[in-house]
Order: C-alpha cells, then sequence, then structure tokens
C-alpha cells in the first residue's frame, strides 16, 4: 500500500478586539502564541507582531477613523513552519497590497510615515486583500525557510 | 513604556524601556519636543530596555531628527535592544542612526 500523505496538524487561535490602539498587545499576544505554534523563533515572532501590528493600526486609523468604531477579527493559523493571519473588519474599503511605500529617499530627508507597509512587506511572504460584503479581509503568511528552498 | 531623561552640558540622555507603539508613541514624542525645547538638540536615546518598537515609535525618532538636525543636534542611539534594531532595520531606517554599544560612548561620541 502506498505511503499516505497527511497534512500537518492545523491549530487555530482567534480572537475579536475593539479596533483600538490600546487593543494591539492583545492582538500581539494572540500573534505570538501562533508564531510559537508554527515553531518560529522569538525573533520571527516578533517580527510577525509588528507586521500585524502596522496592519491593524492601518484599520483603526485608516480604516474606520475613530477609535473603537468597530472590530477586528484576528485569526491565526499554525502549522510547523508557517503561519497565516487573517484580519477582518467592517471598516470602509480599504486595501493595503495597492499602496505602496515610498522607499526611494535620501538621508538628508528621511520619509516620517509609510514605515509601516514596508515591515508589513518585508516581513510576510503573502499578503492577500479581498472585500467580501461589507468587510475588509486581509490574510498575511509567513512561511519558514527550509533547506529545500 | 518608561521615558527617564537626564540633561547634560551638551547632550540629552533618555532611556526609554517597555513597548513603543501607536497607543504610547504619542508620548514619547512629547517628552522629546519638551526636551528639545528646553534641553538642547544633541540627543542620546537609549533604547536597550524596548521590547517593541513599531512605526509609530519609529516615526517619533525620524521626526525628533528631522527636528534637532535644523539646529546642528543629532540622535544617537546607545545599546538598543535587538527588538529595535530589527524594527529599525525592517523599516529601512539603519541608515539614519549612528549606533554606540553602551551609553558613555553615545555621550562621549558628541
Amino acid at each position: 500500500m502506498p505511503p499516505t500523505k497527511t497534512r500537518p496538524r492545523l491549530t487555530l487561535h482567534s480572537q475579536t478586539v475593539p479596533a483600538r490602539l490600546d487593543q494591539l498587545e492583545a492582538v500581539c499576544q494572540l500573534v505570538d502564541l501562533g508564531a510559537r505554534s508554527s515553531g518560529f523563533d522569538d525573533r520571527t515572532s516578533y517580527a510577525c507582531q509588528l507586521a500585524v501590528t502596522e496592519a491593524c493600526e492601518n484599520i483603526v486609523k485608516h480604516g474606520y477613523r475613530e477609535p473603537g468604531a468597530g472590530d477586528i477579527r484576528v485569526t491565526t493559523r499554525s502549522r510547523p513552519g508557517e503561519l497565516t493571519v487573517d484580519l477582518v473588519d467592517s471598516a470602509p474599503p480599504f486595501n493595503p497590497t495597492t499602496a505602496m511605500p515610498d522607499d526611494d529617499w535620501e538621508a538628508a530627508d528621511p520619509p516620517v510615515g509609510g514605515r509601516g507597509l514596508l515591515i508589513i512587506r518585508r516581513v510576510m511572504d503573502d499578503i492577500r486583500y479581498e472585500r467580501r460584503g461589507h468587510r475588509n479581509h486581509l490574510r498575511l503568511r509567513k512561511r519558514l525557510l527550509t533547506p529545500a528552498d | 513604556m518608561d521615558i527617564k531623561s537626564q540633561v547634560y552640558k551638551r547632550v540629552v540622555a533618555v532611556t526609554v524601556t517597555g513597548r513603543v507603539d501607536s497607543a504610547t508613541a504619542a508620548d514619547l514624542e512629547a517628552a522629546l519636543n519638551a526636551l528639545t525645547n528646553e534641553a538642547g538638540s544633541n540627543f542620546v536615546l537609549d533604547l536597550g530596555g524596548v521590547d517593541f518598537l513599531s512605526s509609530s515609535g519609529l516615526r517619533v525618532l525620524v521626526t525628533t531628527l528631522k527636528s534637532v538636525r535644523k539646529t546642528g543636534g543629532d540622535v544617537r542611539l546607545a545599546q538598543p535592544s535587538q527588538r529595535a534594531i530589527d524594527a529599525i532595520n525592517l523599516a529601512g531606517l539603519d541608515v539614519l542612526f549612528k549606533v554606540f554599544p553602551d551609553r558613555e560612548s553615545a555621550i562621549a561620541s558628541y
């Protein structure tokens, strides 16, 4: 009988938080939990926490625009070596994948904004946005490099 | 987040500890603005105790740097934690700040 391929075990963590800046620490704790379940080390977990924090901050500031005007549902899906973070909110459409961070600047005149998007892009391997009904769905995925990569 | 400052003859040393994110960055900005107005423009930021630094905190560092440069000052970093370094590097801002392994050498660099 040929060997059966089984998908690695999936671990889910989920939490809904009010869309306020003081809730981002709680989001980080959830992302850390997911990252640990994926076998990520502290530094990789921190990078993921940074990226998800930036995405949530965008939702609060540029999506809802008013603190506490809605919620963000955060779901982490962990498999060995891979973490997926889904962010769902009901703010007006905001697609962070189309905004381009300004990475062409000189040290004499450094940019004050736009760093969050750059952090998201540098940390995450895959960023997908969808508008479904009246909700924004943002999926961020991080994979650990394996020797085969 | 905690902020402590010490004013020397030519240098303002500021120790930042804890989490610097969008919920706390405004406090850091207010503290640095006040020190810029009252104490001078040569800053040493001791980031050894920073355990989270988001783009909101980085924005404060950059705006302070731009502000003090107008009067010939600078913002130099002392013993930044690995997490602070990672955030600065990921944001592509590592070219902006001189980094020193300890407070003394950062202060002496002015």
